[in-house]
């Protein structure tokens, strides 16, 4: 493979491999059958764009992921405060927990992962417990009224924190799309490699 | 001839598919090694044993080579009473789960604990032994070897125990398998509204040592991971394996009535066509009442089978 | 058969294997739909046959899936591989008594394997419910032997370029090697848990993915180029389908878990990947259709057009739904319900189905050199088999998505039971439509070797008007 780096594209089908590939193509004869070389259509291209757009959109994580104990810390807090203890009904105690962190930075995930006053008073001590014991509440999910721990939070350095945590935009998102580009890199080098896509080849002989 | 080489094309290849499997098989294998096994996941282990799939063991897939869960309220020592416990009771012979075989598929503090507390690695199959699930302060879970830690023989747990109190989960895991339950009830609850009705889904380490995890995938029935907290009637099952129709009209699943073998529970031969044909009495409405159910025998799968529905809390 | 096991490699007939393979394979879909008529007749009617463990649902729904999988299906693909590759390479098959031998050890090994299954023995993992041995015998007396012939085929070739089908027949078999042995570890090493779990997903999903889809897609870029006569549309788009099966198929493994404790990351990055088997789809269904330009008038008339292209556009809802339905969006709803049944059969009997039907039909006429024996018995294949089908998948669909609104709506399951009991009844009709529409192929078939016309040196069947 003749690849100049600062020129692969054209480099990677010269003209004398492109001349090899031509003779080759017209000279062969597959059982019969013959292949032509058009080049992939301007829809198709478009159709494979439009689905590495939709796969991001479709699966962006705003469904179905299980919520980490870190979001609700703030609720906690807010539930244990004297003004909310004091309110008899529920509906209106729950109303004053959501006000009161209506501007919080976990706004957008409680959306999605909404919590009734029954479950928030039986998470409250577990979440307590753990924060108690120095734990870091991102390792932990919320699955329906408990809390358990998931440990799947990136690998821990010597002193036991985490290396890294991942937002929760992004699990399982980066490395998503260095695999996608070294498939459309993969992919073009192939392509590009056979012989250029104005030429047609005739297939001439009777096969 | 010239033969055009493909090199680059299958070391691409190689790359490609090399690359897709370290992301899906090494980077989760790593992390799925480290799951650290809960109560629940040494229960499931201990109570089926090592295999409830294909094996050496069991190769027709009846049952054989499996422990039995024990309820222990009297040291089968001293004969003192004891507060109400799960024994794990493996006969002489009986193979080990992975838990005991390999300790690290436990996870780091319950392999750390069950080796020098629990002292499985004395457990020897030839003689058997007996576990116990237990915990430090910190809610680290492991396994006790009762044969080494108390002195309690297989055998005798076995003969102190009453057979009410004898439940064959293995075995009957293995009929779960073998006839085909996982075919419509799964035992995978899913991240949905469906936790309400079937219970809590379940969570890392609740299936450490399990194999096979049957979750199923084609849920044509109810959920069964935790049947028995919802019903849990011997009674009900009986009737409902023998014949579903009897307490559930509408219901599309088979009846499991060859599960009861040939004989009832007091050695009488079960006459299944005259059963039949007057059960078919009864549905055309020519019967007041439906034919009694024959109480099954105690070895029969049957009751292996109800056992390990009854296990799934 | 039996004689030819033992005779000289160069005394067996050219295509011989590829013939009792195309010949086995109709048997088992002859008799693993017939299996899945009699076991949908269990859902419909649950008293219908019962008593005897050996006739109950448990014991013979895994063996309806497998001699479907592996009779069927893989056995026409070992019927096309072993016509097809040294056709397109211009030279004979490596070993034709190879390939007898693996006929017949693969129908006496599936043979056993079912029994196996038959009588409850099993693994205990779906689309994996061999026992190890079984599996064992699979990887070594089915699988590797197929690939040796196909590659020891291509590599004593005696053209100088690759077509395109070759590629994924060559890639395919690597593919099924690697998945099976690496998917059956559990059971070798007894894995157990989580890790057990995965894998037996991570093979359920990659036989399909890595096996079935791209060997029937294979056969389509040989059939249509080779009975229209018209050359394949674009290398190019060939390349595009061929590493974006690879790359991207090889990974969803984990959205059939969405529900259970896996790594979140491991689930978003096979959704993401999940969504993008469209790709290759688009791909390969774009090629197809524009290599067809002036020919659609054989889509009308030409039965083994007919059947490629069916199964062709088959694979645009195929693919859409396989696609969408795996990301969390829409997992949730239809995850384990009827309708993954549906989709499970629009990519078995619907797509890949009719891909190999028509390359059993071309390969048996071709290598027979026989005219098929009856138009008439053919388009009646083709027509109950499509008209089953389609009321199976659209019952199961509509089934599916009552399931679906049960499980959001935490409605009695004993309700969805009642409510689906008509599609039930509906599936159990489209199947028995399938299994009759394949005895019918089978007479035909056999007809077709005992009273064909002769197609003369030369010809292709397809050249020569029927008789009947």
């Amino acid at each position: 493979m003749s690849w100049v780096f600062s020129n692969p594209l054209v480099t990677l089908s010269d003209s004398e491999k492109n001349e090899r590939d031509k003779a080759l193509w017209e000279a062969e004869d597959l059982g019969g059958i013959t292949e032509d070389n058009n080049r992939v259509p301007v829809p198709v291209v478009a159709l494979v764009f439009l689905t590495v757009l939709t796969a991001f959109a479709i699966t962006f994580p705003l469904w179905g992921q299980r919520p980490t104990a870190a979001i609700y810390v703030d609720y906690v807090k807010t539930l244990n405060s004297p003004e909310v203890q004091a309110i008899q009904d529920d509906a209106v105690a729950m109303q004053k927990i959501v006000d009161a962190n209506k501007g919080s930075a976990q706004a957008s995930q409680i959306e999605r992962h909404p919590v009734s006053l029954d479950d928030l008073r039986i998470l409250a001590p577990q979440i307590e417990a753990l924060q108690k014991n120095g734990a870091d509440l991102r390792e932990y999910t919320v699955v329906g009224p408990q809390v358990v721990l998931s440990n799947y939070e990136g690998n821990k350095k010597a002193d036991g924190t985490r290396e890294r945590f991942q937002p929760w935009w992004d699990i399982g998102y980066t490395i998503d799309i260095f695999y996608l580009l070294a498939f459309f890199l993969g992919a073009t080098i192939v392509i590009k490699r056979l012989p250029p896509s104005s030429w047609e080849p005739t297939h001439k002989h009777d096969h | 001839m010239n033969f055009r080489e493909y090199k680059v094309g299958a070391r691409l290849f190689s790359f490609a598919l090399g690359s897709s499997m370290v992301i899906t098989l090494l980077f989760p294998a790593m992390e799925m090694g480290a799951a650290v096994a809960t109560d629940i996941a040494l229960d499931k282990q201990l109570s089926a044993g090592r295999e409830t799939g294909f094996n050496y063991d069991d190769p027709l897939m009846l049952g054989w080579g499996k422990p039995s869960k024990v309820l222990v309220s009297a040291d089968p020592v001293s004969g003192q009473p004891i507060p109400a416990t799960y024994a794990y009771v493996y006969p002489a012979g009986t193979p080990f789960p992975s838990g005991i075989l390999h300790p690290r598929t436990l996870g780091s503090a319950g392999a750390g604990l069950s080796e020098k507390v629990g002292r499985v690695g004395e457990a020897q199959k030839k003689s058997g032994a007996v576990f116990l699930i237990k915990s430090d302060e910190q809610k680290h879970f492991y396994i006790e070897n009762a044969t080494a830690t108390l002195g309690w023989a297989p055998d005798a747990v076995l003969k102190a125990a009453l057979d009410e109190n004898v439940a064959h989960v293995g075995a009957g895991k293995t009929q779960f398998v073998r006839e085909g339950c996982w075919w419509c009830h799964t035992l995978l609850p899913e991240q949905t509204q469906d936790w309400q009705v079937f219970g809590a889904p379940p969570m890392l380490g609740d299936f450490n040592g399990e194999s096979p995890t049957a979750f199923g995938s084609d849920r044509k029935a109810p959920d069964l991971l935790h049947v028995a907290s919802r019903n849990s009637s011997k009674e009900w099952m009986m009737l409902h394996f023998f014949n579903p129709r009897l307490v559930q009209p509408h219901s599309i699943m088979p009846r499991y009535d060859y599960l009861w073998g040939e004989k009832d529970a007091t050695g009488a031969k079960i006459d299944f066509n005259k059963w039949r044909a007057e059960y078919t009495e009864y549905s055309e409405g020519k019967r007041a009442d439906a034919p009694e159910v024959p109480s099954f025998a105690k070895d029969s799968r049957i009751r292996d089978l109800v056992d390990f529905m009854l296990s799934l809390k | 058969m039996l004689k030819y096991l033992f005779a000289k490699n160069e005394d067996i007939p050219t295509g011989t294997a590829a013939v009792f393979f195309g010949f086995s394979s109709i048997v088992w879909f002859v008799i693993g739909t017939g299996l899945g008529s009699f076991n949908a007749a269990k859902l419909a009617f649950p008293d219908f046959v019962m008593g005897n463990e050996f006739l109950a649902f448990g014991h013979l729904r895994q063996v309806h899936v497998h001699a479907v999988i592996f009779g069927w299906i893989s056995m026409a693909f070992a019927m096309a591989m072993m016509y097809i590759t040294p056709a397109l390479g211009n030279t004979k098959l490596w070993s034709e008594k190879l390939g007898v031998w693996n006929c017949f050890l693969w129908n006496v090994g599936l043979s056993l394997g079912l029994t196996v299954l038959w009588a409850g023995i099993t693994s205990g993992r779906e689309y994996s419910d061999f026992p190890w041995f079984i599996d064992l015998y699979i990887a070594l007396f089915i699988a590797i032997p197929l690939s040796l012939n196909v590659w020891m085929t291509v590599i004593t070739r005696r053209t100088q370029g690759i077509y395109t089908t070759n590629w994924f027949f060559v890639g395919a078999c690597f593919m099924l090697i690697i998945v099976f042995l690496i998917g059956n570890l559990p059971e070798f090493f007894h894995l157990t848990g989580l890790t057990e779990a995965y894998l037996t997903w991570w093979f359920a999903h990659n036989v399909l993915g890595l096996w079935i889809t791209p060997v029937a897609a294979a056969i389509a870029y040989y059939t249509i180029p080779k009975v229209t006569g018209n050359p394949l549309y674009s290398h190019r788009i060939g390349h595009l389908h061929f590493w974006s099966v690879v790359v991207f198929y090889s990974t969803p493994a984990a959205h059939h878990l969405m529900s259970a404790p896996l790594p979140e990351w491991l689930k978003s990055f096979a959704s993401v990947e999940g969504v993008l088997i469209l790709v290759p789809a688009v791909a390969f269904v774009s090629n197809i259709l524009l290599t067809m330009q002036g020919k659609w008038n054989m889509f009308v008339e030409n039965l083994e057009i007919r059947f490629t292209i069916t199964g062709c556009l088959l694979a645009i809802p195929l693919n859409m739904q396989g696609g969408f339905q795996q990301t969390r969006a829409i997992n949730w709803y239809v995850h384990g319900t009827g309708w993954i049944v549906a989709h499970a059969h629009l990519a078995l009997l619907g797509f890949s189905t009719f891909l190999e039907g028509a390359a059993v039909y071309l390969g048996l006429q071709t290598l027979m050199k026989r005219k098929l024996y009856s138009l008439t018995l053919g388009n009646v294949h083709f027509w109950l088999l499509l008209i089953g089908f389609a009321i199976y998948w659209i019952s199961m669909t509509i089934a599916g998505l009552i399931q679906g609104a049960g499980k959001i709506y935490e409605v009695p399951y004993i309700d969805v039971v009642i409510a689906e009991h008509p599609y039930m009844i509906a599936r159990w009709i489209g199947g028995t439509m399938v299994f009759i529409s394949n005895v019918v192929w089978l007479y035909n078939m056999w007809m077709t070797a005992r009273e064909g016309t002769v197609v003369p040196a030369g010809r292709m069947p397809h050249e020569l008007a029927y008789e009947r």
